[in-house]
């Protein structure tokens, strides 16, 4: 860290290659504290994988299968051992099979990765546009519009996903008949889950945004604009809103991030499959190489939108680009 | 026999104005009405957890029964009376000295794949589920007296056990026991778990987990199980069995026609059902042990037999049940769930708060701390409670409970937990009273979950299949000879004593008989349960659209 931390007197801009080591270098720490936090905090919780696994509804273990299938996968040695066992796995590459689904982690994953990524990916985009409409609609608008837009935020970063997911059923589903409750495939399926993911997000994403976009409309830079004979239109979308939305860029790591533990959530309401679910189930039964999977994706990903944010803010702001 | 079924009237009629509209419709579609039309897909979406394997001789649990009846079959059939009819198997022997039944196979049997019905996939199939690598539970627990099975000639097998077991024909009656292509079951355990091969009227084609898996009809099929009202292969082509768990949006489903049936049906859901003239309710009750709350015995205060009492005297069953599930769930009477042969109605407590406040004086629970809990020598009453969505009795009941007997002077400790966190509470005995039940198609499920051998705590992690920890040499004895009967009276009272010692010991609390809960599209015809286990079939169901 230190390294990397130095006086600014003494920076020097860094090689390229040097930034990509100290990245990865960086990504391959964060997946192994990952997994090792994720390993001891479902071991060491109360509840046997053993146990889990055999005793299904309506029925009871028995003492020869919970033996056989501690044996199975090693329950029967030493925590730290197991551990060992399953770093060792993961540094090869192997992500194990899981106990429940008799498949491998990698197929689970890759099965439900797809559904996760375009179902987070769209609502955060939906968010994205939603916030920048209360926004501009907040600033642009009279004293009530503002009013209107601040408390559509409030309300809608306050909303649990479980609460509008059922609410929504109920309207659009049940009451007026236009959507599919659960997941069905093409566009009408996945309308309601990302309304579910997208509002509350928006809600947080817009009162960011209002607030720097309140900042920016009264920049010197956009009084030159305006001195130009730029139209207010001009002047909010081609300059304030790009300065607005920094801090919201910034946020959308995090924000990926949400909507991935949203999405335990929605694909468990709407039944679409997805890592969500996948990691939902796997969690309840102590399915630890499907815990420890998911929780490595999402993590990866993490790192990846994070990366892709340092770069989108570079890009947004002049001033983060190297001389 | 007490088979519970809410066909509502609003549905007939609406059925009849629906079949004269047909009559008089100008297009001539009327004839279709009455006679079953083939083809089709029906969706079913369950609310239960997805099966871990949908071969059920691998774990043994219900949602993996209400999946694999549609494709698996067994060697036995037992009606709604309880009685046991041939199906796989053509007739049955049992020696004199009780430690033997043979096994005829049915003639011109084949699985799905080819492969012949014969008595070496008796053997194969009863073998395997013994064989601790396959990792059954509940199959295994029902053939704990089997010791092996020889093959006699091609078509008897002989199956040999240590004692005399009169439950081993209502054991192979239940599909958790299903006989399966010697085959197939070759594969390694994984592959059999992702399409097990059967004799059933459907076959799996395919399984998208936590999504659904897709049945298709079995074009060969010849062995109808007795009760059935067709021959030959079932009408629908294609059964596609989603996983939904959140029950509005399985409801919903139903509703908006997305699905034709959903199972768990909630109580407020199936209220709606019955006012909705395109909706049915069928819910048929599962024998076994019903839902109850069970109380630990082996540890204070409930080792004390009127601190036992007092509880169940000071919860109001009743209104909870009625507040909560809305009239339609009856109260369980019995130790063993009213659908299972020899269950006897004499659980009749009742809500009695004056009773139990004086039971709880003389248990010695004299004194009140400031929270208006009774204590004994410094201790406060306190009953802790885990509860986990396993078992499908909803907190507002437990609530409930805790509230009146809170009147009394109960500390009850509500403990929600997850899956994993309550099996591993529950096997360290770290409750007082526990929610539970257990389906089985015989009163020998009595043996496994209230015997002393079911309470030890020597195994690893303590796993015990009776939560109550009765270790009573009488009531041991009692089952074991029941077991040994064949004989249906001296059965019947032998486990109508067991049943008694049960019930005069205050060791559990039946709530209510556990359930097949379904809603189905009222176009959805020809549906019925399997007696056995209460579980859906598919086989004559066709769609009247």
């Amino acid at each position: 860290m230190t390294a990397v931390v130095a006086l600014p007197s003494a920076r020097r801009p860094l090689t390229a290659w040097r930034w990509v080591a100290t990245r990865l270098a960086g990504a391959v720490f964060v997946l192994w504290a990952v997994a090792t936090l994720t390993f001891f905090s479902i071991r060491l919780i109360p509840g046997d994988p053993a146990e889990a696994i055999l005793g299904g509804p309506g029925s009871r273990a028995t003492p020869e299968a919970l033996a056989q299938v501690r044996e199975q996968y090693g329950f029967n040695q030493p925590l730290f051992v197991q551990y060992l066992n399953e770093i060792g796995r993961l540094a090869r590459g192997d992500f194990g099979t899981s106990y429940a689904l008799k498949a491998p982690v990698t197929t689970v994953i890759l099965e439900g990765a797809g559904n996760t990524l375009i179902l987070a990916a769209v609502s955060l985009a939906v968010a994205w546009l939603i916030a920048i409409g209360l926004a501009v609609w907040a600033t642009r608008g009279g004293r009530v519009s503002r009013a209107i837009a601040t408390g559509l935020e409030i309300v809608s970063a306050a909303v649990p996903n479980f609460w509008l997911a059922t609410i929504f059923i109920l309207i659009f589903s049940i009451g007026l008949h236009w959507l599919p409750p659960v997941s069905a495939p093409g566009i009408p399926g996945l309308v309601l889950p990302v309304l579910t993911l997208a509002i509350p997000l928006a809600g947080f994403l817009g009162q960011v945004m209002r607030e720097s976009l309140l900042n920016a409309l009264d920049a010197p830079f956009t009084l030159s604009a305006r001195a130009r004979g730029e139209s207010e239109t001009g002047v909010t979308l081609k300059h304030a809103l790009r300065h607005a939305a920094l801090p919201g860029i910034s946020l959308s790591g995090w924000a990926f991030g949400s909507l991935i533990s949203g999405a335990v959530v929605v694909e468990t309401v709407f039944a679409r499959p997805g890592l969500g679910r996948s990691l939902l189930n796997a969690v309840l039964i102590r399915d630890i190489p499907v815990v420890i999977g998911v929780v490595m994706v999402v993590a990866l990903v993490y790192i990846v939108v994070t990366l892709l944010t340092d770069l989108a803010d570079r890009i947004a702001d002049p001033r983060l680009r190297n001389p | 026999m007490a088979r519970k079924s809410l066909p509502i009237a609003a549905v007939a009629v609406s059925a009849l104005l629906l079949l004269s509209a047909c009559a008089s419709d100008p297009s001539g579609s009327a004839s279709a009405s009455a006679t079953p039309k083939p083809g089709g897909t029906l969706t079913y979406a369950t609310g239960d957890d997805e099966p871990p394997c949908l071969d059920p001789q691998n774990r043994g649990n219900v949602p993996q029964a209400l999946l694999a009846s549609q494709y698996l079959e067994e060697l036995f059939y037992q009606d709604a009376d309880g009685n046991i009819d041939p199906w796989l198997a053509k007739s049955y022997t049992v020696a004199p000295d009780g430690l033997s039944v043979d096994i005829v196979v049915a003639d011109n049997v084949t699985f799905s794949d080819g492969t012949p019905l014969d008595a070496n996939a008796v053997k194969v199939n009863i073998e395997r589920v013994l064989d601790p690598a396959t990792q059954s539970t509940t199959g295994r627990l029902a053939l704990a007296k089997v010791t092996g099975v020889d093959v006699i000639d091609p078509t008897t097998a002989r199956i040999n056990l240590s004692q005399p077991d009169s439950a081993l024909l209502e054991s192979l009656s239940q599909v958790w026991l299903p006989i399966e292509s010697p085959t197939a079951l070759a594969r390694p355990l994984a592959d059999n778990c992702l399409s097990p091969v059967g004799t059933g009227p459907f076959t799996v084609q395919s399984w998208v987990k936590q999504d659904s898996v897709t049945l298709v009809k079995n074009p060969d099929y010849t062995t109808p199980p007795p009760g059935a009202a067709h021959t030959g292969a079932a009408y629908l082509d294609t059964i596609v069995w989603k996983f939904i768990p959140d029950a509005t949006a399985r409801f919903a489903a139903l509703q908006s026609g997305q699905v034709d049936v959903i199972d768990t049906l909630q109580p407020e859901n199936a209220v709606a059902a019955q006012s909705d003239p395109s909706l049915a309710v069928q819910i048929a009750s599962r024998p076994g042990d019903p839902v109850a709350i069970e109380l630990n015995s082996g540890r204070a205060p409930f080792n004390d037999e009127k601190v036992r009492e007092a509880f169940i005297d000071s919860a109001d069953v009743d209104s909870a049940l009625q507040s909560v599930y809305l009239g339609t769930v009856e109260r369980a009477k019995s130790v063993l769930s009213s659908s299972t042969r020899y269950s006897v109605d004499n659980a009749n407590y009742s809500y009695d708060p004056d009773k139990a406040n004086q039971l709880l004086d003389e248990a010695g629970w004299t004194t009140k701390n400031s929270d208006g809990i009774r204590t004994k020598d410094g201790t406060p009453l306190t009953v802790v409670i885990p509860i986990a969505a396993t078992v499908p009795l909803a907190q507002a009941v437990y609530e409930q409970i805790q509230a009146t007997a809170k009147t009394v002077g109960f500390d009850v400790q509500l403990q929600p937990k997850d899956t994993a966190a309550w099996w591993t509470q529950n096997y360290n005995w770290d409750y007082d009273a526990i929610g539970i039940y257990y389906t089985k198609n015989s009163a020998d499920v009595l043996r496994i979950t209230y015997d002393s051998a079911g309470n030890n705590a020597a195994t690893v992690g303590a796993y015990h299949s009776n939560n109550t920890h009765l270790a009573d040499p009488t009531f041991d004895s009692l089952v074991e000879q029941a077991a040994a009967t064949t004989d249906d009276v001296t059965r019947a009272d032998l486990y109508k004593q067991a049943q008694q010692i049960i019930v005069d010991g205050y060791y559990t609390l039946p709530i209510y008989d556990q359930q097949t809960r379904l809603g189905l599209r009222s176009d959805v015809e020809g549906f019925r349960f399997l007696p056995s286990l209460s579980m859906p079939t598919f086989y004559d169901t066709w769609l009247n659209r």
